[in-house]
């Protein structure tokens, strides 16, 4: 809201300076958004928080001023002069049939008016508010609007059918043309301002007036509507109208029910200054949600408790009284001065809906006081602290994911349905947004395989080919309506796994890149198994299954090429491979394994190695090698690894070279050469017979 | 290297040295001799064959000496001689061993150029991965509550209304809601709902103290939406950690006290901080927290000399909102309101990352090039 200094000395004597009148409103809670010096004085640009309506007008900012400076605040009490012939319950009946949308409504007539253009005092005002200049009576009860916080509304008195006013729900489906000349249809719960005893609609209550009633440069005779209707109802009205207003604001907020009559006051006083004419005498008022004041006790006990430090009673009661809270010390302790067993009893003021507890007033008292007086002290721990459970897991994880070159990327879980379909498992519902902001981003995704494709794609797009990348994110799906977020490492890469450099030739990453990283990880867990197969979007002849602990475990991810139906809605043009892990069970296993991790006393004597090069059938795996080795339980066999693998020149077709390496190893002695031919004799003839394989010389 | 023509090979006797000083004068004259030699230019063979005249086990010096000098030597000149060949042996040791090293190092820079290591070439540069910015941010910030008692926990971002607005005391049509524009999900037909998006870590806050009796002291960093159009400084997903502390005897001041702490922490011991009260439906008395303006230093004039762009002059920079939790709240979770107090906050993550590392686009956060990930290692 636009406060216009010179406006506000209208209700508080102020000596010091717009700019540091910001300062003060903004370190007590009223926020500014900035200070403009222009023709009119300086204006503040207020921010108020919507729990504050009061200081929707100048009147409000005035009394936060008063309490702040502890200036007296003027009172508002405009004295009109009114006809002592005509009365005004002569002229209009009013009746709220909708008390519970409308607990007030106020009508006053002025008879006479001369519609023109508004003197420059009240134009330059306006302005300064950011209101435009209409005419004299329409720009006076903005001008009380703005003045008092309170919203009001002209209609043309002859325009009026039957002078019968009737407040009341609308009906569904019924339509109305308001100011602004938009038909709007309106729902039972918008309360409607009505003539002839209810038959037609000439406004939408708190909202916006009709336009068939509006005032126009032929009116003569004006009625003022100064009513009250109900915040929450207003607030409903406006979302299902999609309409805001400077009324609605105010109502919605909370409008004071007590400056209804006020306000009008104000506003007949204005008229007949700047309009002429005649106040009919008295006022209608139909004010069926009047209510006692609220009685609120503030002890010092409480203040202390929430705030940690004290306010003396002297600035404590200026504060409250200068808010309008009226405070009464009613401890037994009256006569003791900043008593720590001091109670005030306090009257809610009734354009303060929001404070109507104890808490309210601590926090009015502390903010007008200053919040710097309260000593800023660290609290006492009475608990330890913990991580996140998985904390460990996944820091570990994160660290060596990253030292085997991948980056952590976050990304925006919203995907087009489309994409998120390309991963999706057939058996798992998508979680789909109901107002999405677009269809690109039209559900969240099934699986982080979508958008860290995506993040690949956008890398691709702009110039980067060597592409390495990780999350640790969630996905999104609905189980039986219900939604569940699970915890996944997504892990992507494409391009060179090394590139061109002086020291090393270029290496494109493949298969074997991605399953050495991720067992790499899988280390920390135990070791993932490897399984054949894997979901649709992994190519067919490089995928594959994980699963950790013992055979036949539930699967726990899949990684492998990127199928080329997939690659090719992304435009991907160099093989992309992609994984995706249940971090669950990632973690789970984790701590397991840690937990169960024993110390292996180091060999005391010398491993010998010995290699084997066979021929093996095409599609013959290394497995079956290892696992024919194995077989013949030699102890001294510590370890089996593919030390070479060849195909091409001196290699039959349909058959591929492998390289052997067996280590032995003894606990007890060093091998002899005996002991190792013995061992190097039976694993040539296991793999000639289990395999059939063909041994070259090694 | 010249034979050592020196005075070891004859006995004392030989030499005419009868008294303490006149053995001492000869050591000095041998002390000589050793620095004459010992610093000529060496290489690697000369700086042995000096070794080998000196400390030679058969005939070098050192020995000579010992035979010829001390072993002789009448009981009166014993001790002195045995002091002196002492000095003189720590003396030939500890300058061999520095004359090694100049050998050694100017025998390796004398080897030919191509050997040498070109320094202005890179090494073997083995690609390594980054911890994303934001990550970086939220380990920080945890790592600074962690350490004053703040345990961490998490919560769904698919949330329910009454979590994410209820809950904390936001009925429906409450105002606050409009400026929490909310994705809502699309269910099927018959399923409980409805479901929505978090548009805060605050609903994190419920679900803990419905689990958790006082005290309690946790943070909870996580992601949250609000339905923005996205430019450079809204996204429709951003990172939020969640702080809350309740307790019997928690203060006001217990709470400036800790984001005091926290800020000085994170930003550096000479910010400042203010508090400006403020208004939540879950938190009161509410504040809004500002830190003196990181890029001019409070003073709001930028390096350049005009007006700082970050803060536009005004010296402070808001930083995000907080204050004691409402009393209603504990209703929600059948706290006792008049035994319990406690403060929340709540920090946008992305919108700290961006002030300290001055990052004007908040996009970049997501799209994920590697080029902007490769430059926070």
């Amino acid at each position: 809201m636009k406060v216009a200094y010179n406006w506000l000395k209208e209700f508080v004597d102020l000596s010091v300076p717009a700019e540091e009148i910001a300062s003060r409103l903004a370190f007590s809670g009223t926020n500014i958004a900035g200070i403009e010096n222009g023709a009119h004085g300086a204006v503040i640009d207020a921010e108020i928080s919507s729990n504050r309506p009061d200081c929707l007008g100048m009147l409000g900012i005035a009394r936060e001023i008063s309490a702040i400076y502890r200036l007296p605040l003027k009172p508002v009490a405009p004295k009109p002069a009114e006809s002592t012939s005509a009365k005004a319950s002569g002229a209009v009946r009013v009746k709220i049939e909708a008390p519970e949308l409308c607990g007030r409504f106020t009508a006053r007539v002025v008879r006479g008016v001369k519609i023109q253009p508004s003197p420059a005092w009240l134009k330059n005002r306006l302005e300064a508010a950011g209101v435009a200049s209409i005419n004299n009576v329409v720009d006076i009860s903005n001008y009380v609007l703005l003045e008092l916080g309170h919203p009001l509304h002209t209609f043309d008195y002859d325009l009026l059918r039957n002078h019968s006013i009737v407040v009341r729900r609308a009906k569904a489906g019924e339509k109305l043309k308001t100011l602004d000349g938009i038909e709007r249809t309106l729902d039972p719960g918008i309360p409607l301002v009505c003539d002839t005893d209810g038959a037609r609609a000439v406004g939408i209550g708190g909202i916006m007036g009709g336009g068939e009633t509006e005032i126009s440069f032929s009116t003569k005779n004006v009625l003022i509507e100064c009513a009250w209707f109900d915040p929450i109802a207003i607030r409903r009205a406006t979302r299902f109208l999609k309409l805001h207003t400077e009324a609605s604001t105010r109502f919605g907020r909370g409008a004071d029910p007590e400056m209804a009559e006020t306000a009008s006051r104000r506003c007949a006083e204005l008229i007949l200054q700047l309009a002429g004419g005649e106040l009919l005498a008295g006022v209608i008022d139909v004010y069926p949600g009047k209510r006692a004041a609220k009685k609120i006790t503030l002890t010092r006990a409480e203040f202390l408790r929430v705030m940690g430090a004290d306010v003396p009673d002297k600035d404590l009661e200026a504060i409250l009284s200068a808010l309008g809270f009226a405070p009464v010390r009613v401890d037994d302790n009256r006569g003791a001065a900043n008593s720590l067993l001091a109670a005030w009893e306090c009257t809610q003021p009734s354009w303060r809906a929001d404070a109507e507890r104890e808490i309210d007033l601590v926090e009015e008292v502390a903010r007008v006081y200053g919040l710097d007086n309260f000593p800023p002290r660290l609290p006492v721990a009475r608990i330890a602290a913990a991580r996140l459970p998985h904390h460990e897991a996944e820091t570990r994880l994160r660290e060596r994911l990253i030292g085997l070159g991948y980056h952590e990327i976050i990304t925006i879980p919203h995907v087009a349905e489309e994409r998120n379909d390309l991963f999706r498992p057939p058996d798992a519902q998508v979680a789909k947004l109901a107002n999405p902001l677009s269809e690109e981003a039209g559900v969240l995704k099934s699986t982080g395989l979508v958008t860290l494709a995506g993040a690949i794609e956008w890398n691709l797009n702009h110039g980067q080919r060597n592409i390495r990348l990780f999350e640790i994110g969630r996905q999104y799906r609905l189980v039986d309506g219900k939604p569940v977020e699970t915890r996944v490492l997504t892990v992507g890469a494409t391009g060179a796994a090394r590139e061109q450099g002086l020291y090393d030739a270029a290496r494109e990453y493949n298969f074997a890149d991605l399953k050495g990283d991720l067992d790499a990880i899988g280390a920390l867990s135990g070791g993932f198994r490897w399984e054949d197969g894997g979901p649709e979007w992994l190519n067919a002849a490089k995928r594959g299954t994980l699963r950790l602990g013992q055979e036949g475990n539930q699967p726990i991810g899949a990684a492998g090429l990127l199928a080329k139906r997939v690659a090719d809605k992304f435009k991907f043009r160099q093989d992309v491979f992609l994984a995706e892990l249940d971090l669950g069970a990632v973690d789970c296993m984790f701590y397991g394994v840690k937990n169960n991790r024993r110390y292996e006393p180091l060999p005391r004597f010398p491993g010998v190695e010995r290699d084997f090069s066979v021929f093996l059938e095409d599609g013959q795996s290394f497995a079956e090698v290892k696992k024919a080795i194995e077989a013949l339980g030699i102890p001294e066999v510590t370890s089996v690894a593919a030390a070479d693998l060849f195909r091409g020149k001196n290699v039959p077709a349909g058959k591929y070279s492998l390289l052997v390496r067996v280590t032995f190893q003894s606990r007890e002695a060093t091998l002899t050469e005996a002991q190792i031919n013995d061992f190097s004799g039976r694993i040539v003839s296991a793999l000639e017979k289990t395999l059939g394989a063909s041994l070259r010389a090694a | 290297m010249p034979t050592v023509d020196n005075p070891a090979g004859k006995t004392l006797a030989e030499l005419g040295a009868a008294s303490p000083d006149e053995v001492a004068q000869l050591f000095s004259e041998v002390r000589a001799l050793f620095d004459n030699q010992a610093a000529k230019q060496l290489d690697p063979a000369t700086w042995e064959a000096l070794k080998q005249v000196w400390t030679g086990r058969k005939s070098g010096v050192l020995t000579l000496i010992t035979d010829n000098w001390l072993k002789p030597a009448t009981p009166e000149l014993k001790r002195a001689v045995g002091q002196e060949l002492n000095k003189l042996k720590a003396q030939v040791e500890s300058t061999l061993e520095a004359r090694k090293r100049d050998v050694e190092s100017l025998a390796e820079h004398a080897a030919s150029a191509k050997d040498r290591a070109d320094l202005s070439l890179p090494g073997v540069l083995r690609p390594v991965g980054t911890h994303h910015l934001i990550r970086q941010v939220f380990q920080e910030i945890e790592d600074i509550f962690f350490s004053i008692g703040f345990s961490v926990v998490e919560g769904p971002e698919i949330e329910t209304p009454y979590y994410n607005f209820e809950a904390l005391n936001i009925p429906e049509f409450h105002p606050v809601r409009d400026d929490m524009d909310t994705f809502y999900l699309e269910l099927p037909k018959g399923a409980p709902g409805p479901l929505l998006l978090r548009t805060h870590t605050s609903p994190v806050q419920i679900r803990t103290m419905e689990k958790r009796q006082p005290p309690v002291r946790v943070i909870v960093p996580g992601k949250v939406y609000r339905r923005d159009n996205p430019d450079a400084t809204h996204s429709f997903m951003f990172h939020q950690i969640e702080g809350l502390a309740v307790d019997s005897d928690i203060t006001f001041c217990d709470f400036t006290g800790t984001i005091d702490y926290f800020v000085k922490q994170f930003f550096g011991e000479s910010v400042k901080t203010r508090f400006r009260p403020s208004y939540f439906p879950f938190t009161e008395p509410s504040v809004e927290f500002d830190v003196s303006c990181v890029f001019c230093g409070g003073s709001g004039t930028a390096k350049s000399g005009g007006t700082c762009g970050k803060c536009k002059g005004s010296r402070w920079i808001e930083l995000f909102g907080a204050g004691m939790v409402d009393p209603a709240v504990y209703g929600f979770v059948n706290y006792d309101p008049k035994k319990v107090s406690g403060f929340a906050f709540g920090i946008g993550i992305d919108r700290l990352a961006m002030l300290k590392y001055g990052i004007d686009d908040i996009q970049a956060f997501f799209q994920n090039d590697v080029r902007f990930l490769r430059q926070f290692p």
